[in-house]
């Protein structure tokens, strides 16, 4: 995992610094500091404390932002860290506002300075491990029975120690080479959306809270009992380190969702109805370690001063505040609060996919515009449009009625073929075999269907072959709607490299030998599959003549197109059963051989030449 | 709903035009709400009621609260499930369509359920023999892992072994999945003789009115546990399954022939084990037509896996009438086993004999469309006429089913 001794002590030192500054702040500016004011103070005295240590929180992390230097970053830490450790001291002798202030300062500053600098520190590739370790560690200490029932004044020396082990731990630091993501999620206005999701889900967090720790019938079920304790510590773990593994894989969108849904279906169980819900409370829990990681890895993994202080200050900071406000007002979480934060959330990582879905195209333009000098180019853009093809085949589930799979030694082969080896089908993610067919298979559909035919038969499938149960796709070919177009890219593509493999399956097919034709039996299939193109007498003025880019001939006027004179019935029947592959004639394989016999002979009884 | 969106697939392939009018809501993005919506609705929900009955602690105050609380988010989470699926937002793998947004919904909705479950499992440990409590820690142990399997096998990276000759499951994937229903079978008694059922639908009262204690009698009831013979046939069946290839087998393989036709021993089996157990009287009509289709199901599935019969019946209607036969016909069946257990009612006059009968005639209407369609796939992509009257008539038997769907719906709400 780790390539040297040192680079694992630097992910080490990393770990214990996160988690001795989430530490600080869970057990001590969260929850100790305001016990002590409880103690000396009513609520008038709370609420001053508290909107100190708010305003100099966003003053700390402004200041951190406007300092950072990532050369220097071990020592802001220290200085961040002893800061902590001098307000906890102050609070401990009873100065409270002005430990407000300095708890607000110092921790702005560190929490902002920290997350600013951890790319440059621990790599990009187990940022999200790093952060999702320390937050578990730190979590589940502090549900560790002993400490978290300890008395404040116990707690605020615990605080004061973690601080000083985090001023040592800095020393096991080791700055890399400052650089800042491209990825386009740290652009200004995207960075602006997560900082509100990030808003709305600490609101949230601090709301329900709030709710918990002043509801004795809450707090006793969440934190009363010894072995709440223990499970809280354990999910909480488990569910950060498993974030941090997460966000590494570049989950960022799935786990903000999911501290969404966790979150919103907590507080929604905190109403009273369904107080002591015991659902609640795991899942409060694991939504909480979820959004708890993503709140320090989105500024971390972009690297960037500025990004960590708005990330703090605004999502931090101000969304913690109006949350305890809110649930200080309310004393619940509403239900269309937690509907518009969904709202909200979901709409903002929407909003991104459609602009990464918008940058792949333009990317896609520009490789476009490129491989009219460099081919190589050329191929990813073809590659990009087959997969958004790919796509549409999927989310329109035309799996449902046509496999991608041919039998070896089955009569698919000839039909569909040639044979597609199953390694390569199961190298697709995810292969699309299929399960039934209400039409072809169509794993090599791109040798045996022009791309202008395909267009046709999506938009008027039984106009073009009538009977067919298909629907009409048209609504893919609307204007400015690219869906349609990437489909026959991908269409085209399957099967595009066996072409020559197919002509020579075609060429060596021929009807059983001694099979005779039925005329009643052409003229009813002529009827069916042919006249809409080629005209009730094969004059080439059916109903969708006018729309193909060539004509059909008129028989009893025009010689034949590519029938060989040689072998008119022979070639005949295979150009019936297996279409002319690139015009608009397709094949109908899945007749029998009587079946195009008798057609072959029907159509030369047009022409005149048949028997 | 989920047999109405059925009705609904089935009219489009009478008149496709229907589709054309609904467009964008093609036939294609249904399908996935059709097959998911009975796998984890109609499939699921009494299981989940079965574990719920056996888990849940009646006395807690909020039981019931707790329960809706299961039920929407399972409900939620289908609903989701269908909005992404109409939105064309899927995996592209059948019966694991969750993806995107919508992947990780069904999961969250276990977690909520084993949540439940595990909390009221702990509650009552104070009243439940060390058997029970074994036997709940060891079920919940294992289904803790359910969500998260679900969550990665919905992954587009994840695929199962293929059965390189015909495109489709292997023996051993279909033996494995058949066990797994046999080891619910297994679990049914056991868990279906606990009274909190009762106290859950009020439906008996205590002795001399005192209040019931929901403690299992049936873990000390000899029937169960001295059925060894089914438990040890199951663990052996286990073994084989663990001993035969799991990588990409052919159905031209004896061992994946031999393996899957091992189940064919499990149909006496099954009823040997469930023989045992007195039923509740609405029940045993339900369980007479269970095993009728669990015969059915087993030998045509092995039938159809042979060489020779699989070339014939693979991607065709054929194995689409049996997967019906095993929904429809079986899984229903087992399903109101279940749900006449719980609350034992009468049925609305004539709904077995209509579900039943219908069931039987969509079954075979398929099974005779797939049956030909190898040699006439023409008939059927260009609809010839008598493969619109088999499709009609299966249209009309599925008809009649969401009738005696919406017929059972009444009856239970009223």
């Amino acid at each position: 995992m780790f390539e040297s001794t040192t680079e694992r002590r630097v992910f080490g030192a990393a770990v214990l610094v996160i988690a001795a500054t989430y530490g600080y702040f869970l057990i001590f500016a969260e929850f100790a500091f305001l016990e002590l004011l409880r103690e000396t103070g009513g609520v008038g005295r709370v609420r001053l404390a508290m909107g100190l240590l708010g305003v100099a929180g966003v003053a700390g992390s402004g200041l951190a932002a406007w300092r950072f230097r990532v050369e220097s970053y071990a020592k802001a830490l220290r200085w961040g860290a002893f800061g902590c450790a001098l307000a906890a001291g102050l609070a401990w002798c009873g100065g409270l506002n002005l430990a407000a202030v300095g708890i607000g300062l110092s921790l702005g500053w560190l929490t902002v300075t920290l997350a600013a600098g951890l790319r440059a520190t621990v790599g990009p590739k187990r940022l999200g491990l790093a952060i999702g370790l320390g937050t578990g560690l730190a979590y589940a200490a502090c549900n560790v029975p002993a400490i978290f029932r300890a008395t404040p004044q116990a707690q605020t020396g615990l605080a004061l120690g973690l601080m000083l082990a985090a001023v040592v731990a800095t020393r096991g630091l080791r700055t890399g080479r400052a650089e800042v993501s491209s990825s386009g999620d740290f652009e200004p206005r995207r960075a602006a959306a997560w900082t509100v999701i990030l808003m709305a889900l600490v609101w949230m967090d601090s709301a329900a809270f709030y709710i918990i720790q002043h509801t004795s019938e809450l707090r006793a079920g969440t934190w009363g009992e010894e072995r709440s304790l223990w499970v809280n510590a354990t999910i909480h773990f488990v569910v950060a380190v498993g974030t941090g593994v997460v966000l590494d894989r570049g989950g960022l969108g799935r786990v903000v969702c999911g501290a969404w849904v966790m979150l919103a279906c907590a507080c929604v169980l905190l109403g009273e109805q369904l107080r002591a819900f015991v659902g609640a409370e795991v899942l409060y829990t694991a939504g909480v370690s979820l959004y708890s990681v993503a709140l320090v890895y989105y500024p971390a993994r972009g690297g960037r001063a500025w990004l960590a202080g708005v990330v703090f200050a605004i999502a931090g900071w101000v969304g913690s505040a109006l949350g305890i406000g809110m649930a200080q007002d309310l004393n619940a979480v509403p239900l269309w609060f937690v509907i518009v934060a969904g709202v909200i959330v979901v709409g903002l990582l929407l909003a991104r996919r459609r602009a990464q879905a918008k940058h792949a195209l333009a990317v896609a333009a520009v490789i476009g515009l490129g491989s009219l000098t460099f081919p190589a180019t050329s191929a990813r853009a073809a590659d990009a449009e087959v997969l958004r093809g790919r796509e549409v085949f999927i989310g329109e589930g035309c799996i449902h009625c046509h496999s991608q799979y041919l039998r070896p030694r089955t009569a698919d082969v000839m039909r569909w073929g040639p044979e597609k080896p199953l390694a390569a089908s199961l190298a697709e993610t995810p292969p699309l075999l299929g399960n039934r067919r209400q039409g072809p298979d169509l794993t090599q559909v791109g040798n045996r269907r022009s791309r202008e035919w395909n267009k046709l038969h999506l938009i008027d499938p039984r106009g073009v072959s009538p009977g067919s149960r298909m629907p009409s796709y048209a609504y893919l070919f609307q204007e400015g709607d690219g869906r349609g177009e990437a489909l026959l890219v991908y269409l085209a593509s399957l099967g595009v490299e066996t072409d020559e493999l197919r002509a020579t399956q075609v060429g060596e097919w021929a009807p059983a030998p001694g099979v005779s034709g039925r005329r009643e039996t052409g003229a009813r299939l002529f009827t069916r599959l042919c006249m809409n193109c080629h005209g009730a007498e094969g004059k080439g003025d059916g109903v969708m003549a006018m729309r193909l880019s060539v004509r059909p001939p008129d028989w009893s006027r025009d010689a034949w197109r590519r029938v060989d004179a040689a072998d008119e019935a022979g070639t005949l029947a295979r150009i019936i059963k297996f279409g002319l592959p690139g015009s608009p004639m397709a094949g109908h394989e899945y007749l029998r051989d009587e079946e195009v016999v008798s057609l072959a002979a029907y159509v030369r009884s047009l022409r005149g030449t048949g028997p | 709903m989920a047999n109405a969106v059925g009705v609904w697939l089935a009219a489009e392939l009478v008149w496709p035009a229907l589709g054309d009018a609904l467009a964008p809501l093609s036939y294609g993005r249904w399908m996935p709400l059709h097959m998911n919506w009975q796998l984890y609705g109609w499939c699921a929900l009494p299981l989940v009621g079965v574990l719920l009955a056996w888990c849940v602690d009646g006395r807690h105050p909020q039981v019931v609260g707790q329960v809706r609380v299961v039920l929407g988010a399972w409900s939620l989470a289908l609903v989701l499930g269908g909005v992404a699926w109409l939105g064309g937002v899927t995996s592209g793998k059948l019966f694991l369509d969750w993806h995107g947004w919508a992947r990780a919904v069904l999961p969250l909705a276990m977690i909520v359920l084993w949540t439940v479950c595990a909390a009221h499992a702990w509650w009552r440990r104070d009243v439940d023999s060390g058997r029970v409590k074994g036997l709940r820690g060891v079920i919940l142990a294992g289904l803790l892992f359910v969500p998260g399997l679900l969550y990665w096998s919905a992954g587009r990276e994840v695929y199962p072994s293929v059965n390189p000759d015909s495109g489709g499951a292997t023996g051993t994937s279909l033996l494995g999945s058949t066990l797994g229903i046999v080891t619910v079978f297994g679990l049914l008694p056991v868990m279906l003789r606990l009274p909190v059922c009762h106290l859950l639908s009020d439906k008996l009262p205590g002795e001399n009115g005192q209040e019931l204690k929901p403690i299992c009698h049936l873990i000390s009831d000899k029937r169960v546990w001295s059925a060894g013979w089914f438990w040890g046939a199951l663990a052996g069946s286990w073994v084989v399954f663990a001993g035969i290839d799991h990588g990409h087998a052919s159905h031209h393989g004896w061992a994946q022939v031999g393996g899957l036709g091992l189940l064919i021993g499990w149909v006496p089996l099954a009823w040997g084990y469930f023989r045992r157990f007195e039923w509740e009287a609405p029940a045993r009509p339900w369980l007479y037509g269970a095993f009728v289709w669990w015969l059915l199901l087993v030998v045509t599935g092995w039938l159809s896996f042979l060489p020779g019969v699989s070339e014939r019946l693979k991607f065709t209607n054929g194995l689409v009438a049996h997967a019906h036969l095993a929904m429809a016909g079986l899984v229903t069946s087992v399903n109101f086993v279940i749900l006449r257990q719980l609350a034992p009612r009468r049925e609305p006059r004539g709904n077995f004999a209509l579900w039943q009968g219908a069931c039987v005639v969509h079954v075979a209407a398929l099974l005779a469309l797939g049956w030909w369609e190898r040699d006439y796939a023409g008939d059927l992509f260009r609809g010839e006429t008598w493969t619109l009257v088999l499709y009609a008539v299966r249209l009309a038997a599925g008809a009649v089913m969401l009738a005696a769907s919406v017929r059972w719906l009444a009856a239970g709400k009223a």
